[in-house]
């Protein structure tokens, strides 16, 4: 007789080994049937986006429009990230931390460019604790004077101390390729002075502006949908649906150029280009990125990526590619760090590795895998989960649709050798946004990288013609006469090369009847005329070799 | 216990305990002699305490300012057995309480850690 445990368990097996062979046929299937990753609902005019694999955890996040790009002045996203959960009107920070340790959660707020993003992970049957306290931290935190001077200052300080070159010079890439809005700094470094706008009132200020229902968004992994329309709708009432003041919302603009920040310790150099813009349709950029990689997925060899070998050549330094996608505009960039040496080494690798693209294209075989890493990062970024959350979430606060999975995956597919080189070629082509941190004795110039940086033409002129007058500026004191002499010979120069009746005019207008006299031991000397001394201490001038 | 302990809330309830209590205590104030330095009540609370120490870190800086002004004024005063003229006394709608209410907000905060710590987990299951 067969035992009732074996049987169940053998039952099981092959149930199990069913299931995986679906999985197995699935595979590649899962693009072939698609769905997008999330489906978007609004619940009391907060937009959610969720997830549920009914697993016995949950993640639940707020990404609010409060990005570095929005704050109205420096630091104050960073003091809102450091405000989140601390005393609000119902109950202290302590109270907080500590029921939030007896129910094994965790809190956690952080900040990208475009979205801060208040985030709670717990256990699946905790959800109604923390969407309450997540609204509550959205519109009843207190800001307070003493928490701000006793809390907030010190863990920004703290935070600062730790930024390293890597983070200063794609902040710097940044800054140069966008100015203003996207090109704010991320964490702003200990001599940006953020002092003078950084308090809690101007904190407080822009919470009220920016944790409004239309700029937030909730998402949630792992929570039953049911749960959310239940908990979602009491709780987040208390925000407010619309805001007296707006958030600065200028359109991204690509300028890009150059800059160079002298620092002891790490170095890291930052090649930045015009990327692809979230939800943009650029499948070239896409498998350019999978393409030049970066970092090997296989131990102890440097993979196939044009980047990781670049960086095998270098040793010492690391060189990595992504592109950082926002809601209007695009980055890619190229991030080399270590020492100064290798980061050289690897910088020049690594232009050249995308010189090799334009000039002979790519192999078949680094297609095909560029091709498919390139469908790897796509769909495990757009997964409600990780950092998905936090894409998920950017994507639902500025309009955008969730993922296409299948056409993206089509567009990736049709991407060919030529369509890369030409993507290739615009960006060496165009205006680079290159920045450096560290040893700046030994780190290389965009120039001599070989990296252009083309001047708008319709400034062209103006600019050349501005550089040619700072020269002129200071020929005189280069020439060693005194600017009055200057003068005089300029104008001189001038009129006489009118044409003859304007010659006329004009050095009629130049005759004058001032005298002068020296006096000296109490007596008058001479009177002469103003106009003949100087063209006599010209001509003297002249012949000492222009020492007047 | 940086504050006192006080019948204060206690009297506010009854009006007839207030209106007995009020011309004694406003009578006691003027009596004790801090306003004729120029003092006010709550610059008599000791510093020589955590707590008090916090609240005076949590001052406003003018308001520290103006404290640190009268103490220094009053000891001044006190080394020359001299009082104010009478025209710079602390009136007694000036006397008002600066730093209780911060005391006040610490020892809260206190006693809501010490609850917190030594708390017992009921578990419902």
């Amino acid at each position: 007789m067969i035992c009732r445990p074996a049987l169940s368990r053998g039952s099981q097996l092959a149930l199990r080994r069913q299931g995986a062979a679906k999985l197995a046929q699935r595979g590649f299937a899962a693009a072939a049937s698609p769905k997008p990753s999330y489906e978007p609902t609004t619940i009391a005019g907060v937009k959610v986006a969720s997830r549920d694999d009914n697993g016995p955890t949950t993640r639940l996040a707020v990404v609010a429009k409060a990005g570095t790009r929005y704050e109205p002045l420096p630091g104050l996203t960073v003091g809102l990230e450091e405000f989140a959960f601390k005393n609000t009107q119902k109950r202290t920070a302590l109270r907080i931390t500590r029921e939030v340790e007896l129910l094994g959660g965790q809190l956690n707020a952080f900040h990208t460019r475009e979205a801060l993003v208040l985030q709670a992970n717990f256990l699946r049957d905790d959800l109604p604790y923390f969407a309450e306290l997540l609204a509550e931290v959205l519109s009843q935190t207190r800001y307070t004077t003493h928490e701000y001077h006793e809390e907030v200052l010190n863990v920004i300080h703290q935070k600062q101390a730790k930024l390293d070159a890597a983070a200063i010079a794609l902040d710097a890439a940044h800054s140069v390729a966008f100015h203003t809005g996207l090109g704010a700094p991320l964490y702003p470094t200990p001599s940006t002075p953020i002092a003078s706008y950084l308090n809690e009132n101007s904190v407080a200020a822009f919470a009220e502006a920016a944790f409004t229902k239309g700029n937030i968004a909730v998402v949630a992994d792992g929570a039953s949908d049911a749960g959310l329309f239940k908990w979602i709708e009491p709780f987040f009432k208390s925000v407010a649906a619309q805001s007296s003041s707006s958030l600065s919302n200028a359109a991204s603009k690509y300028y890009g150029g150059e800059q160079r920040i002298a620092k002891p310790g790490r170095n890291s150099i930052v090649l930045a280009f015009p990327g692809a813009a979230l939800g943009s349709n650029q499948p070239e950029t896409a498998v350019l990125v999978g393409l030049l990689g970066g970092e090997s997925a296989i131990k102890w060899s440097p993979g196939f990526s044009l980047l990781s070998n670049a960086a095998a050549a270098a040793p010492g330094a690391t060189a990595k590619a992504t592109n950082f996608a926002y809601s209007d505009a695009g980055l890619l960039t190229i991030q080399i760090n270590g020492s100064a040496a290798a980061v050289r080494k690897a910088a020049e690798e690594s232009v050249k590795a995308l010189k090799s693209v334009v000039e002979g294209g790519v192999s078949q075989e680094n297609l095909v895998k560029a091709i498919a890493k390139a469908k790897f990062n796509l769909l495990s970024g757009s997964e409600v989960t990780g950092t998905g959350l936090v894409h998920a979430g950017t994507n639902l606060i500025h309009g955008g649709k969730p993922l296409q999975v299948a056409e993206t995956i089509k567009a990736l597919e049709g991407v060919n050798a030529d369509k890369l080189k030409a993507a290739a070629k615009t960006l060496l082509e165009g205006n680079a946004s290159v920045a450096a941190v560290g040893d700046l004795h030994v780190l290389p110039f965009a120039e001599e990288l070989g990296l252009k940086k083309r001047i708008p033409t319709q400034q062209y002129s103006a600019t050349s013609h501005l550089v040619k007058l700072a020269k002129m500026t200071f020929a005189w004191k280069a020439a060693g006469i005194t600017y009055n002499r200057y003068l005089a010979v300029a104008a001189r120069a001038v009129r006489r090369s009118l044409k003859e009746d304007k010659r006329l005019a004009a050095e009629r207008r130049g005759q004058q009847e001032l005298r002068f006299a020296k006096w000296s031991n109490g007596k008058q000397g001479e009177m002469r005329n103003l106009a003949d001394a100087n063209a006599q201490a010209a001509v003297e001038s002249a012949a000492t070799g222009g020492v007047a | 216990m940086p504050v006192a302990p006080s019948l204060y809330s206690a009297a506010v309830k009854r009006p007839w305990l207030m209106s007995l209590f009020k011309p004694l205590a406003g009578w006691y104030s003027n009596a004790a002699g801090y306003r004729q330095m120029g003092l006010k009540a709550d610059d008599l609370i000791l510093e020589e305490n955590e707590t008090v120490l916090q609240a005076l870190s949590r001052l406003p800086p003018k308001e520290n300012y103006d404290r640190i002004y009268r103490i220094r004024r009053a000891t001044q005063l006190s080394l020359q057995h001299k009082i104010l003229p009478k025209h710079e006394w602390t009136k007694p709608e000036e006397d008002v309480p600066y730093l209780t209410p911060i005391l006040e907000q610490l020892q809260a905060e206190l006693k809501e850690k010490d609850a917190l710590d030594t708390l017992t987990v009921l578990k419902n299951h």
